[in-house]
């Protein structure tokens, strides 16, 4: 029946033809949205985790030297967002409170005893801080952007808004 | 702060415009004999004749809403519903009202929770949560038990026949939650003896596809309605992707003696995420939502009496990213009769009851949150006089007895005057209400209190409209002076959720229709509002406006609109804070149509182009809208 039925529907003319193309290929526009990758070139000691921009979200974590995958994200300008690790920060803090077995500061090769400035502040727990890039960044359709983290263009991110409550 | 010149400019723009849509008065449509399902119905009734064979005269129209012509509505059609390029059913309807106010997030998915947008505001009323405008889908209100409100995306228009948006209040004829509005959806069934099959497959931006089939069919006494929606997106950027499932399915049957009886049943199935801000998105905050509502109607019409009986039950699932989940119920049932007393006076009388109940508990933590079930009975009447041919008169109460809140006195009136050559004015006074949901007295989302009263209004509104062949317009002015608002403050863990005392909200809306103007019908509209402080989504003033054109081109029908919308006095807060730029966006939408000769069918193509100018706004602050994007489709009615 339903053959029959596309039978009987009257063709369209060569021009509704190519406006029916045309149709068919707009809500594939998003296809053309930039194309977006983040690149860890802060620090061989510094991990980033949760990069985000402009509604693009990575969630693996991106060691010195690596990229995200690239991803489309919707055109328009925001900076990376980002959260960071300092690992060679977090191992120094640990070193001086004394926090794990066998590790320990040292000063011209002779360990120094651990010296918590304030064993009621000592944080063993891995922190991630919210940073930012200093500069804004603009993606726009058909674009392919590369975007570097580098150590002087981050700054700490306050701007995470609270959620929104209908 | 706002411009104080702001109202004086709006009210010059809102007098120059005006409204399209008299939708107190009726249209002329083919509808069966005895529908007693909702507002739409047509009578047969034998005549009286000389002659041997008796004829049969058959009265083709909609009866009038409940009887009450006094109150400011809106009533859009399926088919346009259907046709309109918004995302969503509610915010089609929004475009058909400058007053009605619909957030949004995406292109597809409202959802639930936090992030969730779809919250109804009309005459400054509802929104956050939407729990101020209540819906009733076919007889039936519709709201969960624990959060006291809709879900935005339970509603499409695959299977509605009409929907009527009632602004301001009126909890005498629809109980809590009518304090900014009533929004009224009635499904469809068909006309004739028969079958039909409709099916619209649409595809679009961001991998979304979305099908919807409809059977609807009628054999005797009987008839069946019965719909799919199926919509799946990848959604326009992390997170604000989603899939929606909706199936509904209702018999009829006329046992005869003017009885009839109505099963309907509706589940959904929703599923999505809450994307976050667009600078910082989250990682799979998602949502998904089983709900369920089955209903009874046993009609009886007999003369200038008619009776509806309708009990229905409303269940419903909710489970969250972080462990929460929550089971909840809403049944209850009306007994409603509409009698015509005198030529000139009907009296509509009713009781219904409700009961709200639910668990809730967070699986991640173990925790069980503690919620008592609320329940309240009401009874209700309405007068309507119509002392003179065009003055209407209406006047009505309702009592509402909760254990929790004892009698709750209800009340409205209200007149529309027609006063010739088209030309008509109109008034209305009514007391409404809304008990506090579960969800504030019990859970801790971000808090709770469990001495909470319920929210008290008093609304007022006052109009002119002139109707022609080609124009129709109109211009309200509306006050809602609120008692006990529930509102939160603060966020979590010193957010508190509390009564405030007195709120006020006085508005101006105006709306004109020049309609068949050639192939061209325009429609503007606008709405200006003064909210006081409470300013959190809430926005001062609104335009909407669209032009309709059709044209035949051989055998196609080619219809084409470009509709839009402009929100100013966006804040994200209230106190004026944390504002949001304009929202100004387009839509086109082109179908092309053909009915197949000799053959009920009709094939009909069509794309949905939205936000055109791909401006980039947002309703919700860092919420940002998708850029220009498509839909487009095949439409098959078989």
């Amino acid at each position: 029946m339903s053959l029959t039925l596309i039978w009987r529907v009257r063709m369209p003319s060569r021009l509704a033809t190519r406006a029916a193309i045309l149709a068919l290929a707009l809500p594939g526009c998003d296809n053309a949205y930039p194309e977006v990758v983040v690149v860890n070139a802060i620090d061989e000691r510094v991990v980033v985790r949760d990069v985000s921009f402009n509604g693009c979200l990575w969630s693996g974590v991106l060691a010195f030297a690596e990229a995200t995958s690239p991803q489309r994200c919707p055109p328009g300008s925001d900076r990376v967002h980002f959260k960071k690790f300092d690992a060679a920060k977090y191992c120094q803090q640990q070193a001086q409170d004394g926090t794990i077995d066998g590790i320990g500061a040292c000063d011209a090769g002779v360990a120094v005893p651990a010296s918590p400035r304030d064993p009621g502040l000592i944080e063993e727990v891995p922190l991630w801080f919210n940073y930012q890039t200093l500069s804004e960044y603009e993606a726009q359709y058909g674009d392919f952007k590369r975007i570097e983290l580098t150590p002087t263009n981050m700054e700490q991110d306050f701007s995470v808004p609270g959620p929104y409550g209908h | 702060m706002r411009s104080r010149s702001q109202p004086a400019l709006m009210l010059l723009a809102g007098l120059a415009i005006a409204r399209w849509s008299l939708a107190q008065d009726p249209k002329v449509v083919t509808a069966p004999a005895g529908d007693p399902g909702g507002s739409g119905s047509a009578q047969a009734s034998p005549a009286t004749s000389t002659s041997a064979a008796p004829i049969e005269v058959r009265v083709v129209g909609q009866r009038r809403q409940r009887s009450d012509r006094t109150a400011d509505t809106v009533r859009v059609g399926g088919d346009k519903l259907r046709a309109s390029p918004k995302a969503t059913l509610l915010e089609s309807l929004a475009q058909e009202a400058p007053d009605v106010y619909v957030t949004s997030r995406g292109a597809a998915i409202h959802g639930i929770a936090s992030g969730a947008t779809g919250g109804i505001h009309i005459r400054g009323l509802g929104g956050s949560p939407n729990s101020q405008v209540v819906v009733i889908e076919d007889g039936v209100p519709d709201y969960q038990g624990l959060f006291g409100h809709p879900i935005p995306d339970a509603y499409a228009p695959f299977l509605v026949d009409e929907a009527l948006v009632v602004r301001g209040g009126d909890s005498v004829l629809y109980g809590t939650n009518a304090m900014g509005g009533a929004i009224l959806l009635r499904s469809r069934w068909r006309q004739e003896q028969g079958w039909e099959v409709e099916t619209d497959s649409a595809f679009g931006s961001y991998g979304t596809i979305r099908e919807s089939a409809a059977v609807l069919g009628s054999s005797g006494p009987v008839s069946v309605a019965g719909g799919v929606l199926a919509l799946r997106t990848e959604g326009h950027r992390t997170g604000a992707g989603g899939s929606n499932l909706i199936g509904q399915v209702a018999v009829r049957t006329r046992l005869g003696s003017g009885w009839e009886v109505t099963l309907r049943q509706k589940a959904m199935h929703l599923t999505g995420a809450d994307p976050g801000p667009v600078t910082h998105p989250y990682d799979n905050h998602f949502f998904d939502v089983w709900r369920d509502r089955v209903s009874l109607q046993a009609a009886w019409q007999a003369g200038a009496v008619s009776l509806r009986a309708q009990p229905f039950f409303n269940i419903g699932r909710h489970e969250l990213y972080d462990g929460f989940r929550s089971v909840d119920t809403t049944s209850g049932a009306v007994v409603e009769s509409d009698i015509r007393l005198h030529p000139s006076v009907q009296l509509l009388v009713g009781a219904a009851m409700d009961r709200a109940d639910g668990t809730a508990e967070n699986r991640a933590t173990g925790d069980r949150m503690r919620v008592r079930a609320q329940q309240s009975a009401s009874w209700y009447e309405q007068v309507t006089v119509e002392p003179w041919q065009g003055l209407q008169l209406v006047g009505g109460t309702r009592e509402v007895a909760s254990p929790g809140y004892g009698l709750v006195f209800l009340y409205k009136g209200g007149f529309r005057w027609s006063i010739g050559e088209g030309w008509y004015l109109r008034g209305r006074a009514a007391k409404s209400f809304r008990q506090p949901t579960l969800s504030e007295l019990y859970l801790p989302f971000p808090t709770s209190n469990p001495d909470l009263k319920p929210e008290r209004s008093f609304g007022t509104d006052a109009g002119v409209g002139y109707a022609s062949e080609h124009i129709e317009c109109s211009a309200v002015w509306y006050r809602n002076d609120v008692d006990n608002l529930i509102k939160y403050f603060g966020v979590w863990p010193a957010a508190e959720v509390v009564n405030i005392d007195h709120t006020t909200v006085v508005g101006l809306e105006a709306q004109v229709v020049a309609s068949d103007l050639g192939p061209v019908t325009l429609r503007a509209g606008g709405s200006w509002q003064d909210v006081g402080r409470y300013t959190k989504q809430n926005p001062s003033a609104r335009g909407v406006f669209a032009m309709e054109a059709g044209q035949p081109v051989g055998i196609w029908r080619i219809r084409g609109s470009v509709e839009g919308e402009w929100v100013h006095g966006l804040y994200m807060n209230n106190y004026g804070q944390d504002r949001i730029d304009d929202v100004f966006v387009v839509h086109l939408a082109l179908r092309a149509r053909q009915d197949i000769p000799g053959r009920e069918v009709v094939v009909e193509p069509y794309i949905m182009l939205r936000n055109l100018l791909d401006r980039r706004y947002a309703y919700v602050k860092d919420y940002t809208m998708p850029g220009f994007h498509a839909l487009g489709g095949l439409r098959w009615v078989l």
